[in-house]
């Protein structure tokens, strides 16, 4: 008994060594100042929180868990759940930072997400604290480009180009990023940048599936500082799809009247012969009768 | 010739001992009456399920064939025995079958018409049945199913009519004492019968037309039966040997029920010189040869599909070996086909009264294999149950359902009473003849 108690309190004290250890090791990651006060130049909105929840589930949910849930992976230090006062209270630049920077066993954003990116997943972390009011920059004297796109396939290089226009000016290094929208989300075709003449090529694969005109649903983002653009369209860039009926033809899943020839004979010529040896047999049996009087 | 019959009797003994039964006596009122007290109470659930729907039963989306369709395959499945014993064998010249060959007959048309009836319980709206036939894909086993099991019982009832002819012609002739109407259905059933040699060419021709024909229907009315399930892709269903399963399956509960209606005739209708010690002994070495032909497809229809670790077939043995349906599985297995077969090894084990009461016990674990059959596929789906109500996770059948189920046997031990009251339940002339023949 006196043992166990001993080994409770031996426990107990390393626990508390752990939570504080923890709170310390979180306090003790520095941000530059300047990088603290850092501010998203978009406005969180759900489209951001829907994009950051996707980026959060494929690369962050391993180890922090889904948010408000305290389901994160229990490391040394703990990653800490996003919903969580630990992580509200930082600033969005910090928590934009340590993302982007890592540090430790938690690893280096900065070359799998785009800025933009990184901002959809602070933005789905806020999106779990109410109380939360997005600081917004001091806008004063900026001028926010007004971009316009247009598209077009190149079935020759099987690439989708994107011009990048702001007041009928093209626009060089403009971040592009192309989606195929699916029936259920988006796929990524692929992320470029406009070069001087702003024009940015996007590798497409044309063994993918379209409509039946070869058709793809195609949503274009563009991006360079305050400057943002969307724009959807339908393009015919690969091969179409033909499409043929489950129950075209004769086949034992189609309907009565489409069932396979063989099945149908061998059904009724089965039924009916042996029904008609029932019948031959059954009108027979006046015969036993007749037979009685015949010799009679 | 047939070893079976020993004693000397003469025709007029023959025809004093297998016609006395045919009568009307109290205990037989009685019996009737009690069979008709427990069908009304029955058929008061039926009415129920009539008017609520399938709702009160245990049957839910996920377990929509319960005790009613595993029922149905044990009916369908013991009806085949008819077939084995009067065709196959009759056709081999078997010659010890012949007073057996009625009980057998018997037992094929009282359960496979009661069959047909167990699918519509199983409906929540009976009067959807004639869907099958305006709407039905020839493609469907269900089709097929309907189509066979209606053919099976006409030849069934027609096979246990014709032979069947010298001895209601005898009825005729000998029965003054029964009530008028019966009388008249005998003349008029007998079709002007007068043992002419002619006569009885026709019959023997037609016998054996129909003995030849039933034996790919009653083959078929079961592997048809298999294969409402083994044409659904659902573990423990998806197999190509269902077909031989089922029949060979069929051929244990048919014989163990044969064996029981035996015991009771012959205890009842006083037939000790008709239905013998032998016969018995005989029974119980078909049964054993039937048994040890389930047992080889039963090892079949575990070890294949068992033998692959991962599959969702294995999960669904492993299931039956040590799993959830583990002790239901082993019951059935080693104490309704395994044990009982090997007992039956002993000749001791052969005579009347442990015979029944082993074929009992191997008529009860047929039944229950069936529901091992039906029930634990559907709980396991490939997608599996969720969000769903706790209740639908199992399957247990309620009151009226079993009240339902008990009323099929019932029905079928009316179908057999009362014709094994209206007919000579052993083939007067056919015992006839064979003592002729062993005389000269």
């Amino acid at each position: 008994m006196k043992n166990i108690k001993q080994y409770r309190l031996i426990i107990l004290f390393c626990l508390c060594f752990l939570a504080v250890a923890n709170v310390n090791a979180q306090s003790d990651w520095p941000v530059p100042a300047k990088e603290n006060e850092n501010m998203s130049p978009f406005l969180f909105d759900d489209d951001m929180v829907l994009e950051g929840r996707i980026s959060y589930e494929n690369s962050c949910t391993s180890c922090h868990g889904t948010p408000g849930q305290d389901d994160f992976t229990p490391m040394a230090p703990p990653p800490g759940d996003p919903a969580s006062d630990q992580f509200q209270l930082q600033t969005d630049g910090a928590l934009f930072h340590k993302i982007k920077m890592g540090r430790g066993s938690m690893p280096k954003f900065e070359d799998a997400f785009a800025d933009d990116e990184l901002w959809n997943i602070v933005a789905y972390i806020r999106s779990f604290n109410k109380d939360y009011k997005q600081p917004l920059p001091n806008m004063e004297g900026v001028e926010i480009p007004e971009y316009s796109m247009k598209l077009s396939f190149d079935d020759n290089i099987d690439k989708l180009v994107v011009k990048v226009f702001a007041k009928n000016q093209p626009q060089p290094e403009v971040s592009i990023a192309a989606y195929v929208m699916g029936t259920f989300g988006k796929y990524l075709l692929g992320k470029s940048q406009t070069n001087e003449l702003g024009i940015a090529y996007i590798d497409v694969d044309p063994t993918m599936p379209g409509d039946e005109e070869g058709k793809l649903s195609v949503m274009v983002k563009a991006s360079k500082g305050f400057g943002r653009a969307k724009m959807n369209e339908e393009m015919v860039m690969v091969e179409p799809t033909i499409r043929k009926s489950a129950i075209e033809g004769r086949h034992i899943w189609s309907t009565d009247k489409m069932a396979p020839v063989w099945l149908k004979v061998s059904f009724f010529i089965t039924v009916f012969g042996v029904w008609f040896v029932l019948l031959f047999i059954v009108i027979g049996l006046r015969n036993i009768n007749k037979a009685n009087k015949e010799e009679a | 010739m047939n070893e079976t019959i020993t004693k000397e009797l003469s025709e007029s003994q023959i025809d004093q001992d297998l016609l006395k039964n045919v009568n009307w006596g109290g205990k037989f009122k009685l019996w009737l009456a009690f069979l008709a007290v427990s069908l009304i109470i029955c058929l008061y659930y039926y009415y129920q399920q009539l008017q609520n729907g399938l709702g009160v039963t245990g049957l839910h989306d996920y377990v929509s064939w319960g005790i009613y369709i595993s029922n149905f395959v044990f009916f369908v499945a013991t009806s085949l025995i008819g077939m084995l014993i009067s065709s196959v064998l009759g056709l081999m010249n078997v010659s010890w079958v012949k007073p057996l060959a009625r009980i057998a007959e018997l037992v094929a048309v009282a359960f496979a018409m009661v069959a047909g009836l167990i699918i519509i319980t199983d409906m929540g709206r009976p009067d959807r049945l004639l869907n099958v036939f305006m709407h039905g894909r020839v493609q469907s086993p269900i089709v097929w199913d309907i189509a066979v099991v209606v053919t099976y019982v006409a030849i069934s009832v027609l096979l246990l009519y014709i032979p069947m002819l010298p001895d209601i012609a005898l009825c005729r002739d000998k029965l003054k004492n029964v009530p008028k109407w019966q009388q008249k259905m005998y003349k008029f059933l007998a079709l002007g019968w007068s043992g002419k040699a002619k006569q009885f060419k026709i019959m023997h021709n037609y016998t054996r037309i129909l003995l030849i024909l039933i034996i790919p229907i009653a083959l078929s009315i079961h592997t048809v039966t298999s294969w409402l399930f083994a044409m659904t892709l659902r573990s423990g269903w998806d197999s190509p040997i269902f077909g031989p399963y089922f029949v060979s399956g069929a051929f244990v509960a048919g014989c163990a029920a044969v064996i029981i209606a035996m015991y009771f005739f012959q205890k009842n209708y006083k037939l000790k010189d008709y239905i013998t010690v032998d016969h018995f002994d005989r029974m119980g070495r078909l049964l054993v040869l039937v048994a040890l032909v389930y047992v080889y497809f039963n090892i079949n229809e575990i070890i294949v599909p068992g033998y692959k670790a991962n599959t969702a077939d294995a999960k669904h043995v492993h299931e039956m070996l040590y799993g959830h349906e583990s002790v239901m599985f082993w019951l059935v297995q080693l104490g309704g086909l395994v044990i009982p077969f090997l007992l039956i090894l002993f000749r001791p084990m052969r005579r009347p009264l442990p015979l029944t009461l082993i074929s009992i016990i191997v008529l009860a674990g047929a039944w229950f294999k069936r529901v091992l059959i039906v029930v634990p596929t559907q709980l396991t789906p490939y997608y599996p149950i969720q969000n769903v109500p706790e209740n639908w996770t199992h399957y247990s059948p309620t009151l009226p359902e079993i009240a339902i189920t008990v009323a099929s046997f019932i029905l079928v031990l009316l179908i057999m009473t009362v014709l094994a009251k209206l007919f000579p339940i052993i083939p007067i002339w056919e015992v006839k003849e064979e003592i002729n023949h062993n005389k000269k």
